[in-house]
């Protein structure tokens, strides 16, 4: 088979480019860098990221199919977040063929470039909701031009509908056109089509996915197999820095299907016939461990403390610190606290591995298959090129597939074994080998002027670092003095005051601690958002009236939030009475541009606090797939009741004590409350869904308990006394 | 160890060690991935599967107690594609799955649930399955439940009146 282009392309330029097969002939196309520049700034900004981080090159590619079907390798991964739906719908509103002629499949090294950094941060669809009608209008031009180029006739004379081209008598579908042609015709970057000619989007649509969850299908890594292949085991320390000062093996080697124990240095796993004699054997590994420090709770506790660490500003408007210095007897302040979580996705972490003659391939569920591939890499000692990275549907991931860890290890094992080989984490790995979600502190503090405005408030927040914690440490803390990114993301305060300041400091803890859904805003709105819940009360002001006074101002940003407030009163009946034995509370954030806000409605019984409504209302602009939000808005609400109510890691005697679900609970279908959700589109473009929704959840239910009760709880997870 | 049961309808036998539990039998034993590992305690029921009629957690099932017993997974649970289980087809109209890991567990519970309970509250819903989903559908799930209900009520011969 020859390419069509007459250019020779290299590999490295191809993976550069986008890539279209058409009928088994690859034609890769220069879209320009403009193309990839711009996604790589779409992504800066969505992240906030500097741009030494978005170094991004992912291009989509898309292939014709002899069904007449057309296929798209996503650079991101499918997670949860429905964004296979959304990149369906995007492509088929230029590339002039029904949804369901659009098949969507994770892209992997071998055959389609993969995404730089990782999907992740809500920033998918909206990052690629260009780039994809780009490249589908592209792909369109091409077939029209070459079809009447064929027909000899102009090419504003062809059609194209249903994935078929028609020009007068000619007809011939997308499929057919491909496998008969050799020369492509090369169509000027076309212009795309306005919103106002949308088809798809806008529209409800069932997730493409829906047939294979429903009928569980092998589409998790966990699912997958190769020839040969035996199950594996790690040995991985259940205490804190602690290392293995003796080892007996014996016992694990007469469990029935152990096949050997690997004893190395840094590595210690059981490989097996199954995966049930892998668990067996390493249960029956006799360890004394070397503890260099018994942590407990408390200690933990103390390390994450405002005024303890490396001091960074992140926002200085006006004078707040000063002002607050001089009035000091005036100040109010109070303090919150959010607890260590964990990510608890239902498909635990793990690879298959399978090295073979220097080459190397994994197969996982990952939301950085391009960090995974070079950090695999260097710990094999092998060229990039020699890996390859297969990448399925992840089980869950919240931030957590980050890891690098169960990748490397199965490497290593498949080379030392020379088979391939599966490794996973048990549940209780998992909850104890983590990469958690840090604790914070923050400190807030006002001054209300004689006629009730608020003239300074402060917010000190104090916390580790979470993607920079997983990054090289030349680009670390470093070079940027604390995570703003992540742990600072949602640190600043949004509200008019006149004197504002806000301030990070950055500490670290002896556990490893990462990105979690909704980053630093999960936190930092807690915080921010309590105190403004309790400013309003104190001020006696409605919370809704209060925010909408302070948020009034030209810019778009504003306008926006008013709007959400105002939708969020009328939809949530905020102004009518509530029933009897319900409390009331709200919150909003603004969260890379996307403003969400909540009221809750809860009850309380035996001590124990119900969620019994929930109103969202969220501006994530352009809805591309309104029921795609919907669920998203509904998964990250119950995942942040369960961070409202349940989720805390505890530490004793250097040991994680939450070792399975019995010990870390998360919300039921009995806590599952009404849940009404709002969309209001107030940007052209789509903006994140998957995170934003979930921070105002718990401030909004902290207030709502303060409505009822009196108290008000300014730890997560919240505990009545 | 021997076993012989039955598998979706079709009779099979193992040879393997008899505390293994039934998750790892049917997954890797067997090939039928739909059933999954989540905790391995019976704590998640991610793992949920029918035995004798009966939703059981097969992670904390020993493999031995399966012999001459029927076991249905959610591979069996509809004749074929085009005749989808009620609760299959409910959460095709609910659009249930976010990652979808959790949902093979929750429906051989939900199938289960809807064939013992003829007209249940949403309470009797929401207290009859344990079941956990960290990604959150469990809006979607009660709803889906709920449907499943209505057909079965519409498609079932109105003998008791
Ligand atoms: S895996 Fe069986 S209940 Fe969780
Ligand atoms: S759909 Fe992801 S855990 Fe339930």
């Amino acid at each position: 088979m020859t390419t069509a282009n007459t250019k020779k392309l290299s590999r490295r330029k191809f993976f550069q480019r986008g890539a279209i097969v058409l009928g088994g002939v690859i034609v890769a196309t220069y879209l320009g860098r403009g193309v990839i520049r711009r996604f790589a700034a779409q992504l800066a900004e969505d992240m906030d990221a500097p741009a030494l981080i978005a170094n991004n090159e992912s291009l989509i590619w898309f292939e014709i199919l002899p069904d007449n079907t057309v296929l798209i390798k996503s650079p991101k991964i499918e997670m949860g977040q429905g964004i296979f739906t959304g990149f369906a719908m995007l492509a088929a509103e230029e590339l002039d063929v029904s949804l369901n002629q659009i098949k969507v499949i994770h892209a992997n090294t071998a055959d389609g470039p993969v995404d730089r950094i990782s999907t992740g941060g809500s920033s998918s669809t909206s990052s690629l909701y260009k780039s994809i009608r780009e490249m589908a209008a592209y792909i369109r031009e091409m077939l029209k031009e070459t079809a009447a180029k064929k027909w000899s006739v102009s090419v504003f004379k062809v059609n194209t509908q249903d994935g078929i081209l028609s020009s007068e008598a000619h007809k011939i579908t997308y499929a057919d056109l491909a496998k008969s042609t050799i020369e492509w015709e090369e169509p000027a970057t076309p212009e795309l089509r306005p919103a106002s000619q949308f088809k798809f989007v806008g529209k409800e649509v069932k997730r493409t996915d829906l047939r294979p969850k429903v009928f569980g299908e092998p589409i998790y890594a966990i699912d997958q197999s190769l020839p040969d292949m035996v199950y594996a085991t790690l040995l991985q320390s259940p205490y804190i820095e602690a290392i293995i000062r003796h080892m007996e093996i014996k016992e694990a080697l007469k469990q029935l299907g152990v096949i050997r124990v690997i004893q190395e240095e840094d590595l210690v796993a059981v490989i097996a016939k199954n995966r049930y004699a892998a668990e067996k054997g390493l249960e029956k590994i006799r360890v004394e461990w070397d503890i260099p420090e018994k942590w407990q709770q408390a200690e933990i506790e103390k390390l994450t403390k405002v005024g303890v660490g490396n001091e960074v500003s992140v926002q200085k408007v006006g004078s707040a610190k000063g002002i607050l210095k001089e009035n000091n007897d005036e100040v109010f302040t109070e303090q919150y606290r959010t607890s260590i979580g964990a990510h608890a996705h239902m498909e635990p972490n793990g690879a298959i591995a399978n090295y073979h003659n220097g080459k190397l391939k994994i197969i996982i569920g990952t939301q950085a298959p391009d960090l995974l591939r070079k950090a695999v890499a260097s710990a094999l000692d092998l060229s990039v090129d020699d890996v390859e990275i297969e990448l399925t549907f992840a089980g869950g991931a919240f931030g957590r597939r980050m890891d690098t860890k169960l990748a490397i290890g199965a490497a290593r094992i498949s080379k030392i074994i020379g088979k391939p080989v599966q490794l996973f984490n048990t549940r209780e790995q998992e909850f104890l080998n983590g990469v958690y979600r840090p604790q914070t502190h923050h400190v807030l503090a006002a001054k209300i002027s004689q006629t009730g405005a608020v003239e300074a408030v402060t917010h000190d927040q104090a916390t580790p670092d979470q993607i920079f914690a997983q990054i090289p440490a030349d680009l670390g803390p470093t070079v940027f003095g604390a995570d703003f990114i992540s742990a600072g993301h949602g640190a600043s305060i949004m509200y008019n005051v006149e004197n504002k300041a806000a301030t990070m400091w950055h500490n670290k803890l002896p556990i490893e601690v990462g990105i979690w859904r909704g980053v630093g805003m999960f936190a930092n709105t807690f915080a921010i958002e309590s105190f403004f819940n309790e400013l309003a009360y104190k001020t006696s002001n409605d919370p809704i009236a209060f925010r909408i006074e302070l948020l009034q101002g030209k810019e778009k940003i504003n306008q926006r939030c008013v709007k959400v407030l105002e939708t969020l009163r009328e939809k949530s009946e905020w102004n009518q009475t509530k029933a009897g034995g319900i409390g009331r509370g709200m919150a909003i954030c603004n969260d890379r541009k996307t403003i969400s806000a909540v009221v809750a409605e809860v009850k309380v019984m035996d001590k124990k606090i119900q969620v019994v409504k929930i109103t969202q209302v969220i501006d994530a602009g352009l809805a591309i797939n309104p029921d795609g939000i919907r669920m998203q808005v509904e998964g990250a609400t119950m995942m942040g009741i369960t961070a409202a109510l349940y989720e805390e890691i505890i530490i004793e005697d250097a040991r994680i004590i939450n070792s399975n679900f019995d010990k870390y609970p998360m919300v039921t279908l009995a806590d599952t409350p009404k849940i009404n959700v709002v969309i209001v589109e107030g940007e052209v473009v789509p903006l994140g869904v998957g995170e934003p929704p979930l921070s105002p959840v718990a401030p909004a239910i902290a207030a709502a308990v303060f409505d009822l009760t009196g108290q008000r709880l300014r730890s997560l997870p919240m505990k009545l006394s | 160890m021997k076993i012989d049961f039955i598998v979706n309808d079709k009779p099979i036998s193992v040879d393997v060690d008899p505390d293994m539990p039934l998750l790892w039998v049917v997954r890797d034993e067997l090939g039928l991935k739909a059933t999954k590992y989540g905790c391995g305690k019976a704590l998640c029921g991610a793992c949920t599967l029918h035995l004798d009629g009966d939703a059981i957690r097969s992670c904390s099932f020993p493999v031995q107690y399966v012999a001459n017993k029927k076991v249905r997974t959610l591979e069996g649970l509809c004749l074929n594609k085009e005749t989808l289980h009620p609760i299959q087809q409910t959460w095709i109209d609910e659009n249930v799955p976010q990652c979808g890991y959790c949902q093979p567990g929750f429906m051989m519970a939900a199938a289960k649930f809807i064939e013992t309970n003829d007209n249940p509250t949403e309470e009797e819903i929401k207290s009859g399955i344990t079941n956990i989903c960290r990604c959150g559908t469990q809006p979607r799930i009660i709803k889906a439940i709920k449907r499943a209900v209505a057909i079965k009520q519409s498609t079932q011969p109105k003998d008791k009146l």
